[in-house]
């Protein structure tokens, strides 16, 4: 039952899910809750490989550097959407269009 | 066995949590099923002997990230303008009918190209011998160290550059009257 295909499997619904959140919703967190799970199935990915190709580790430091990057990451657009919040009274992403034309 | 049970319920909470992200129209609802996600990830993990790896899943993504989102969350919440600044009605923030039907199709089409790059993939199946699951922390540990150490500091600058930045960008600034 655990094998690489499942787990394959598993990220693939994950990596669709956040696509989906992704397109879907006009809130700026509701974004970035897409962009996490992203995140997520790409290093779930990078675990697996290690386990079923070769069991070298390599795969377990590049999902340690995943999850360092989107910590660092959510800080930042976490931030981001607070000034943006102070500035506009809204988390919607249309009003976000001052650099647009 | 046992491990069979883990792995499914882990598989279950993922999925359901990534799902329930997809259809929940509360924002502070979806990030807490993102929780419950990152949990079944967290489990996903351990099934696979990456014990340290589901420790970091833990203590990063449950006791920080979403933590943030969820202070984030509450100090954004409560504007219900349901206008852009045209007087125009606009899409609801959490999406409509049209926002889903665009995103499926994305969806679609972005799954049509993963299957399509996966089975050959799938096809090869190498070799179907588990190893035993053993600890990883002491050759993790090592391997960052020596092989990765570049990465490594990189990695800690970025993270102190985005501490300072995230400070910077979200502070109220002061208007200066003289």
């Amino acid at each position: 039952m655990i094998s690489l295909s499942s787990y394959l499997f598993i990220s693939l619904v994950l990596f669709l899910c956040g696509i989906f959140v992704m397109v879907a919703r006009k809130n700026i967190i509701a974004i970035l809750l897409g962009i996490e799970l992203i995140l997520n199935a790409s290093a779930l990915n990078f675990a697996a490989y290690t386990k079923f190709l070769n069991n070298n580790l390599e795969g377990h430091i590049m999902s340690l550097f995943i999850i360092v990057i989107a910590a660092a990451e959510a800080a930042v657009g976490l931030g981001i959407v607070i000034r943006f919040f102070q500035l506009r009274e809204s988390i919607h992403i249309d009003d976000a269009s001052t650099l647009q034309n | 066995m046992f491990a069979n049970t883990l792995f499914l319920a882990s598989a279950c909470l993922t999925i359901g949590g990534a799902i329930a992200v997809v259809y929940s129209k509360n924002l502070m609802h979806a990030c807490i099923y993102l929780l419950a996600s990152l949990f079944g990830v967290a489990g996903l993990y351990t099934c696979i002997g990456a014990d340290f790896l589901a420790a970091t899943q833990l203590v990063v993504y449950a006791g920080g990230v979403v933590i943030l989102m969820l202070f984030a969350i509450m100090l954004t919440g409560g504007t219900s303008n349901k206008v852009n600044r045209f007087g125009l009605e606009k899409i609801p923030a959490m999406g409509n009918k049209k926002t889903f039907f665009i995103a499926s199709f994305a969806a679609v089409v972005s799954a049509m190209i993963i299957v399509k790059i996966l089975i050959p993939v799938l096809k090869q199946n190498p070799s179907s011998a588990l190893s035993p699951n053993e600890p990883t922390v002491e050759r993790l540990g090592t391997l960052l160290a020596t092989d990765h150490i570049l990465a490594f500091e990189i990695s800690s600058v970025l993270l102190l550059g985005a501490l300072v930045g995230a400070a910077v960008i979200s502070r109220p600034r002061k208007e200066i009257h003289d």
